[in-house]
């Protein structure tokens, strides 16, 4: 199991976030994990890079690097 | 002295080479034409993105479109654009937009301006040439059975789309649409009534208006005024509903396709020429307001069209041609005595900062483009590469597995281009003097020295996407993006 950690948050912030979201998430540490991998994820970035290496190997087939 | 003030007018998929200051033979914008006489024009404008999506995060915010990543969609929250620049330098701003849905707060293109009109909530919803085949009626279920069965061989397949056309025409048939009917979006004369009577309203504070007109945008029905006035008074709605819809084909190829492109250059062209005579009558307001004089006006395009030059219709990001990333760019100033040609390259993405470097004011550091106004009014204008990229096959970009695909990235300077499609690891160099339509290529080991030159340029921009990123705004996008599907989905929950 991963190791996890304690992180604090106002109560009345707690309560506003679980009733504007009722019955999507069931608890808040669902909730600020599925926020958090949302906002982390990068598919993209992925590709850029693979781009990015597909521009260096054509370069380097052409002698030039 | 009144400051500067700024208008600047985008017209969806309008190509360079269909404006006569820029070599078009048809008369279709005789108002641009003749105040080209008197203003900057850019022979060789290109577009940093195609289509819409892609192209105005440079447009407005100078950025390249996947420079905050491919999840990104629009303008990031708080991102500084030439909007949000100039009302914080004290001028009042308004937008009037032609209902593109991409250009909408949703993603952010209403930031900076006091007055943003969209014309999403028109009522001008058009009508769909082909009646929907998704329906659950028998006749649907039917109809979607007989559409599998067909599949089955070419032969039967191509029956069935010829028979069910034809069905379809005749259906509508029965339906006396006119023009103004079937248009998808307000037609230029809404918009700028609309941009008018908000012009009348100010009193001397200095101002920018932005107006994005779809008339050039498919489905084709230009108003009829429009169609009479370049020669083409015989073209009925119902034959302009004919022509859409065959031109929407799917299972047609480009030679059936050919025979009814001429008509359909006419519709394109009528409503590029509704888009000219409007813009001369707002251009008649800022004269009757004494406001000419101080207003820099801009007249460009976020991308072209294309109608079967390499085998495509319309503008999806399957290719970077010169008919999508080739678009007109005319600038008056009253410092602009005469014509003048500007013949260096330059790419949009120069455009805001170029614009705020006109109106004296300062450019906001997040801008990835370069003020090049000094430069452009003495003629020095460099050539400096320009690159325009795109999500290949992304026509959905509101999906955001539709965006998470292989670019293609075009690196242009005026003698070459490099089209990259990294889907296929595939990289083609087109020597644009010899070969301006693109037809063929240069061979792999033919202008080597030119291909790493352009590669070169290629390397350097995927490096700076890569290490340039604004985490900030990419954070921004992400959250707003979460509170639009959350909201979507409270939505749902609401009304079941």
């Amino acid at each position: 199991m991963a190791n996890l950690r304690t992180v604090q948050l106002p109560e009345e912030l707690c309560v506003k976030a679980e009733s504007w979201l009722k019955g999507r998430f069931d608890s808040m540490e669902g909730l600020l994990g599925f926020l958090l991998e949302e906002i982390i994820k990068d598919e993209g970035a992925k590709l850029d890079q693979r781009e990015e290496e597909i521009v260096q190997q054509r370069l380097r087939d052409l002698g030039y690097i | 002295m009144r400051r500067h003030s700024l208008v600047l007018v985008t017209v969806d998929c309008l190509r360079a080479d269909h404006v006569g200051f820029q070599g078009y033979t048809s008369s279709v914008t005789p108002f641009l034409d003749s105040l080209a006489k008197n203003s900057i024009v850019f022979s060789d404008a290109v577009v940093a993105g195609a289509p819409t999506y892609f192209s105005f995060p440079a447009i407005m915010a100078s950025r390249y479109p996947l420079g905050l990543g491919r999840e990104v969609l629009g303008i990031a929250p708080d991102e500084p654009t030439i909007a949000t620049a100039l009302q914080r330098s004290g001028y009042v701003t308004a937008a009037f937009l032609a209902g593109n849905p991409y250009l909408s707060p949703r993603f952010g293109y209403d930031q900076g301006f006091d007055k943003f009109h969209d014309f999403l909530d028109s009522s001008l919803s058009g009508v769909s040439t082909i009646p929907s085949p998704l329906g659950n009626s028998r006749f649907s279920r039917w109809n979607r059975d007989l559409e599998a069965i067909t599949a089955r061989s070419r032969l039967t397949a191509a029956a069935y789309h010829e028979f069910y056309f034809r069905y379809c025409q005749w259906r509508s048939a029965s339906e006396d649409l006119s023009l103004d009917q079937l248009r998808r979006y307000p037609a230029a004369d809404v918009l700028i009534d609309r941009a008018c009577s908000w012009l009348k309203g100010l009193h001397d504070q200095p101002f920018f208006l932005w107006i994005h007109l779809m008339d050039p945008h498919h489905p084709y029905y230009p108003p009829q005024e429009a169609l009479s006035s370049i020669g083409m008074s015989n073209m009925s709605a119902r034959r302009a509903r004919f022509l859409n819809s065959f031109w929407n084909r799917g299972d047609v190829g480009p030679g059936r396709l050919r025979r009814h492109k001429a008509e359909i250059l006419s519709l394109y062209d009528a409503g590029v020429y509704w888009v000219d005579k409007q813009l001369s009558r707002l251009v008649d307001v800022l004269h009757q307001m004494q406001r000419w004089d101080e207003t820099v006006f801009v007249v460009t395009a976020d991308h072209g069209e294309e109608f079967l030059e390499h085998g495509e219709r319309y503008h999806s990001p399957t290719n970077l041609p010169e008919q999508l990333i080739h678009v007109p760019l005319l600038v008056h100033s009253s410092e602009v005595d005469g014509m003048m040609i500007s013949n260096g390259l330059f790419s949009l993405i120069h455009l805001a900062p170029t614009l705020l470097g006109a109106l004296g004011i300062d450019v906001p550091n997040t801008f990835q483009g370069t003020d090049f106004w000094e430069q452009v009014r003495a003629g020095t204008l460099s050539n400096e590469p320009a690159v325009a990229e795109c999500v290949d096959g992304c026509n959905n970009p509101l999906e955001v597995n539709d965006r998470i695909r292989p670019r293609i990235l075009a690196v242009r300077d005026l003698d070459y281009k490099l089209v990259i499609r990294f889907s296929e690891q595939k990289d083609c160099l087109y020597d644009l003097k010899n070969d301006p339509a693109e037809c063929s290529p240069v061979p792999s080991e033919v202008l080597t020295a030119e291909r790493i030159r352009l590669l070169k340029v290629a390397g350097k921009h995927l490096k700076t996407t890569i290490t340039g990123r604004n985490l900030d705004l990419v954070s921004r996008s992400r959250l707003r993006d979460l509170r639009h599907a959350i909201d979507l989905k409270r939505a749902g929950t609401l009304s079941s």
